[in-house]
């Protein structure tokens, strides 16, 4: 329960980035200021409430005036009104705050997210991005719901209550501040020690799940080689080591709550016992007694609830500093400022100009690269894996921008497009699509949303994959992914080269599937590629020698360079590269047939 | 769901006694905080202010010891009960048999022994400080009442009121949290899509799709936490103010009766302390019952599952497997998957001892499910398999396992060192075996140029190996135990060219002798075999060798077209950049 989300690393600056937290709500400002003003009203409030029974005890119990007490008594129920409207004001504005904030902030990250480079997301995990957005987020959402109001209702509690005592005895609040280093000495030790426990429990509880998930997908080979016996062995010490961890905690928990329970009963008891004689002594009155008891509830809640912020805090500034780190990264193709868009319709012609690039700027991977593909042309290009190949098509849809020299399309530097502009001319196309969640329509009109369904029927038309979707279940309606049927591949590749047609771009960056399909699958998609690419600029990266061959010219590439390029037989007839390649793929697509 | 927690009975006890009389001290503090005022103070005794204040002492360590005794009793036995299921729900997975591991997802299970569990151990942790907290609402009352008669009367009615907004405030934020809780999970997986997805967001320059998509969770997120929080802003500042509340009531009605005379001045501070003792053991409780019925939930889902016999279990007397070089043979066999067709038809096949046999057919033909019955992961509905002539299922599963070895379709390796993973079948197994198994296995050459060696960490949490390598692990994994008979769920579909001939030579020098049984995906491996079985319809259509099948079969080829179907399959030199 406590020390939930607190973070493992040390956090740097921590002020820097509540300042910089801050600066991004700063919308939210003036209500931000009312909710804090509704919080001090309330806790004002509350705290007026033993200096009325004073009042009431002193000049009405004791005295004898019964119409003291009453009117005590309804001065209290008009700050209990006001109390809990104030109380009432102030959470929902304080949560609305965040809320707000919160809302805005996901979007925000999400949307520099997917703004980042392609190879940001080639570099990191999808779970780690994910949670960005989830269990971060959260953090925040924890701290804003338990933590931010916490901090100001009980700082404000613990200034006003010590100052509270004071105004009614100053010799008795001196008795009880005497306690309160016994008390933050106690909750520091607490801290350091519950801390460490969590950390653990934490560690130890990553493990156990892992154990749990890899007992169970793992369950068949455990089962095959009978393990069950030496794979429960494991799981024991792993599931032990938990419930030693949460023991550890346990204990801190179980020493330090009674311990202040303690505390607050002894200062209770020094009250009384030096509050008494006092009384006796007539150096103080009988309501002040009364108001100090009330009151010493109220001091040692907050200084324990500060603890606990202390706590949610450190994770809120763990997951700030996370998503910061998103935002921070910036992704290296920007749309320019003065970014224009095509002057009439593209035909989409791609030039290569000496063209360098690498992903490390030091190591470049294409090198003084020329290239040009005419409009309508069919360009496949192969070679070994790392030759380059996929780099060139990335660089053609300007997922990357060259160190040295341009690439034009149309005789524009795709530096100088607007990104939209772009991505409406140049697709790129991974054959094996992957489909979002949602219906076959959706998927289909990705692109273009606004798409009716006679357009996208004449789409598959096109294609020649009327007929399949006719046979789905419920045709475009038909939900695909998790709440839907599964696809095959095959047909997952027919919903991908329907989306690809539906965007209508003049040029289309292909990555061919690798996997194999059944024959008749097989070759109702090559029938709608074939369509896709017709009259369309092409850039092929070809896995396979049906695909070169019938490409109107063959690029292919070795470290980075053109080795060869030309027509399909010329390039065999020559016996170079490209022949050794064709023979070496012969073979592999013959023995399986 | 109390039934769980039987074998917990001492902490349980310990945690509940420490939980009472934590609670009598709880009462009996303010009632000693009267008796310093009303004895010692308005009573102007100086000399018992002392020792009654020595009294408050001692009652606050008591109670002190009560509430650590309380916690940490009731933490221990909640975690040991926990981890205790939680083995108890590991150990019944383990033992589950395949048919239901195909109908159940993984996410499930781990729901039952993660999320599930900690619902239910909290109820229980909580459940000594409930028991002593119900027994306070009692006894408060009674003090309150015997205290002062009208006051008291007046001032118990806001116990039952507290309890009631207590009860109604946790069950509407429960039910808030959790519509919010469906709505993050709404969010991640928008994430994760967009995130998988990037490519063709990206390709289309759909970035705004997809924000806007998230803008919508975040709207609904926003929404229903908005409702959270109301419900919240209504109850919380009312726990406050209801005892405030009650303490006005004393100070009105308790100081006019103080002034007359009726009430001594300590009972009126006894009052107000009660008032406030109250607030948190009633929003405790109200939390409780509201999150009962959902603990309930979780406890019965554990408690099925936990009782789900397997469907494959231990014959009564197992008989003694005899010597013998691994003769298997199906017996008029029929079979089929839950709620699915028949696969397999009075199907009937002996494959002589140290003799391979691959077998062929198209997708569903059944060709798999051969491989499953022979160590009983399935049991045939008809019929009977038969290892060295003993049906399988008179023979004990540790001997049947031991004697026959799978190597499946997907390569499943654990998340510890290849040479651990090699001897998963013998953790005894010697470091030589081991390397003998892998040398066999055509595995130990890479093995070694790997920096640990043999103990490099592979899996989910260490290196990923190729497929190809994995499939060689797997290989001698299966081999370290010289089993009498191998089955291979042939997969050399996630392999490039060199590597399968790799394997192939692994193949052939592991199967030189021993009784084989090979699923083939791919023409390939066919030659491997002495002899290729054809099957369809769940039957043999024809044995023989693969050159005397091509001629004698028409549909021979019409058959393996369609069985590699599914085989993915590399091209040397492209594979994906």
């Amino acid at each position: 329960m406590y020390a939930r989300f607190g973070s493992d690393e040390k956090i740097e600056r921590p002020l820097a980035l509540l300042r910089r937290a801050a600066a991004m709500g700063a919308h939210l400002k003036w209500a931000a200021a009312a909710a804090v003003v509704a919080v001090i009203v309330a806790t004002v409030a509350r705290l007026a409430g033993p200096l009325i029974v004073r009042w009431g005890v002193d000049s009405g119990v004791i005295a004898q005036e019964r119409e003291v007490i009453t009117r005590a008594a309804l001065t209290y129920l008009v700050f209990l009104v006001v109390q809990y409207t104030a109380n009432s004001t102030a959470l929902r504005a304080v949560n609305t705050v965040g809320e707000r904030y919160l809302r805005r902030l996901r979007v925000k990250v999400y949307e520099h997210l997917v703004g980042l480079d392609l190879d940001f997301f080639g570099k990191s995990k999808a779970g780690v991005l994910v949670s960005r957005l989830t269990s971060d987020v959260e953090a925040l959402t924890t701290f804003s719901n338990e933590g931010a109001i916490n901090v100001i209702t009980s700082t404000l509690t613990v200034v006003g209550v010590g100052v509270g005592l004071f105004l009614v005895d100053t010799t008795m609040a001196l008795v009880v501040l005497a306690v309160m280093p016994l008390l933050i000495a106690a909750s520091i030790v607490f801290r350091i020690f519950a801390d460490r426990a969590y950390r653990r429990v934490r560690e130890q509880i990553g493990l156990v799940l892992g154990s749990l998930q890899e007992g169970i997908s793992g369950v068949r080979v455990v089962q095959a080689y009978n393990q069950e016996r030496s794979q429960l062995h494991r799981f024991h010490r792993v599931n032990d080591r938990y419930y030693r961890a949460n023991l550890d905690a346990a204990k801190a928990i179980s020493i330090y709550f009674p311990t202040v329970d303690f505390l607050r009963t002894a200062s209770v008891g020094l009250v009384l016992f030096v509050g008494g004689a006092r009384v006796l002594d007539g150096a103080m009155s009988f309501g002040s007694l009364v108001a100090f008891i009330l009151y010493l509830a109220w001091f040692f809640e907050p200084i324990i609830q500060l603890s606990n912020v202390y706590n949610l805090l450190q994770g809120a500034l763990a997951a700030l500093s996370k998503i910061f780190g998103i935002l921070d990264t910036s992704p290296l193709v920007q749309e320019s400022p003065d970014a224009v868009a095509f002057h009439r319709d593209v035909e989409g012609r791609i030039r290569f100009e000496d063209v360098t690039f690498g992903y490390d700027p030091g190591i470049p991977i294409i090198e003084h690269l020329d290239l040009e593909i005419q409009p309508g042309e069919r360009l496949a290009v192969v070679g070994e894996t790392g030759a380059g190949k996929s780099t060139i098509a990335k660089l053609g849809a300007r997922f990357y921008d060259p160190q040295a020299g341009r690439i034009t399309i149309d005789g524009i530097d795709l530096r100088d497009l607007r990104t939209d502009e772009l991505r409406r001319a140049v697709a790129m196309v991974p054959q094996e699509g992957f489909l979002f969640t949602g219906t076959v329509r959706e998927n289909i009109a990705y692109a273009r949303p606004e798409m009716t369904d006679d357009e996208i029927w004449s789409v598959a038309g096109v294609l020649g994959i009327e007929t399949w979707l006719r046979s789905l279940p419920e045709r475009l309606d038909t939900e695909v992914r998790e709440r839907g049927m599964r696809l095959s591949s095959g047909e997952r590749q027919l919903v991908s080269l329907a989306r690809a047609m539906a965007a209508d771009p003049a040029v289309i960056v292909l990555d061919e599937a690798t996997s194999n399909l059944d024959p008749e699958t097989e070759a109702t998609v090559e029938e709608a590629l074939g369509h896709l690419l017709e009259g369309r600029t092409a850039i092929v990266i070809a896995h396979r020698l049906q695909t070169a061959q019938r490409a109107d010219r063959i690029l292919v590439v070795s470290d980075g360079r053109i080795a060869e390029q030309g027509r399909f037989d010329d390039l065999i007839a020559s016996g170079g590269v490209f022949a050794r390649l064709q023979a070496v793929w012969e073979t592999a697509e013959n023995r399986t047939h | 769901m109390f039934g769980l927690f039987k074998n917990y009975r001492r902490d349980g006890l310990l945690s509940i006694v420490s939980a009472l009389v934590w609670m009598v001290v709880v009462v009996a503090v303010p009632y000693v905080e009267k008796l310093v005022i009303d004895r010692a103070i308005t009573g102007e005794r100086r000399d018992l202010l002392g020792p009654l204040v020595g009294l408050l002492l001692g009652v606050g360590l008591v109670k002190a010891l009560g509430v650590g005794g309380r916690r940490w009793f009731a933490f221990r036995l909640s975690y040991r009960a926990e981890t205790d299921l939680r083995n108890r729900i590991f150990e019944h997975i383990q033992r589950l048999a395949f048919t239901f591991h195909d109908r159940t997802a993984t996410g499930e299970l781990m729901a039952r022994a993660s999320s599930d569990l900690s619902q239910v151990r909290l109820v229980f942790a909580m459940l000594p400080i409930t028991i002593a907290n119900v027994t306070m609402f009692a006894l408060i009352g009674a003090v309150l009442i015997i205290l002062d008669p009208v006051l008291g009367s007046v001032t118990v009615l806001t116990i039952p009121a507290m309890g009631v907004i207590a009860l109604l405030y946790a069950r509407r934020v429960l039910a808030a949290s959790f519509e919010v809780q469906q709505r993050l999970a709404d969010m991640s997986s928008v994430v994760e899509e967009g995130v998988s997805g990037i490519r063709v967001v990206k390709a289309f320059g759909r970035e705004d799709l997809e924000v806007a998509k998230v803008d919508k969770v975040a709207e609904r997120i926003y929404h229903k936490t908005m409702e959270l929080v109301r419900e919240r802003a209504t109850f919380v500042p009312l726990f406050e103010v209801i005892p405030s509340a009650a303490t006005v009531a004393v100070l009105w009605l308790g100081g006019i009766r103080v002034a007359d005379g009726a009430m001594s001045l300590g009972d009126f501070v006894a009052f107000t302390q009660y008032l406030v003792i109250l607030v948190f053991p009633l929003r405790l409780t109200g939390w409780f019952f509201a999150e009962l019925p959902r603990a309930a939930a979780a406890a019965s889902r554990v408690v099925d599952l936990i009782a789900k016999a397997p469907a494959i279990s231990e014959p009564r007397s197992p008989k003694p497997l005899p010597d013998g070089g691994g003769e298997v043979r199906f017996d008029g066999v029929g079979f089929s998957y839950p709620d699915g067709p028949r696969v397999l038809d009075g199907f009937d096949l002996t494959i002589p001892a140290g003799k391979s046999v691959a077998v062929v057919g198209s997708t569903g033909s059944g060709k798999s499910t051969l491989s499953y019955l022979v160590p009983r992961f399935y049991d045939p509905d008809e019929g009977r398999v038969l290892l060295d002539g003993v049906d399988v299922r008179e023979l004990s599963l540790d001997r049947l396992r031991g004697e026959v070895a799978v190597v499946f379709e997907d390569t499943f390796l654990f998340s510890s060192t290849i040479g651990e993973n090699i001897s998963f079948g013998d953790p005894d197994a010697s470091k030589e075996q081991i390397r003998l198994a892998a040398r066999l296995a055509q595995a130990h050459e890479f093995i070694c140029g790997l920096e640990d060696g043999y103990d490099t960490v592979v899996g989910e949490r260490g290196l990923s190996l190729s497929g190809g390598q994995r499939q060689r692990v797997a290989l001698a994994r299966a081999i370290l135990r010289d089993p009498r008979v191998l089955i291979l769920d042939d997969a050399t579909s996630s392999v490039d060219a060199a590597t399968e001939a790799d394997i192939r030579a692994a193949l052939e020098t592991v199967m030189k002798g021993r009784t084989t049984l090979i699923i083939a995906h791919r023409t390939s491996t066919l030659k491997l075999a002495d002899s290729v079985v054809v099957i369809e319809g769940g039957k043999v259509l024809a044995v023989g060798s693969h050159s005397e099948l091509l001629t004698t079969v028409p549909r021979y080829e019409a058959i393996l077209a369609e069985a590699v179907e599914d085989a993915d399959e590399v091209v040397p030199g492209a594979a994906t950049p």
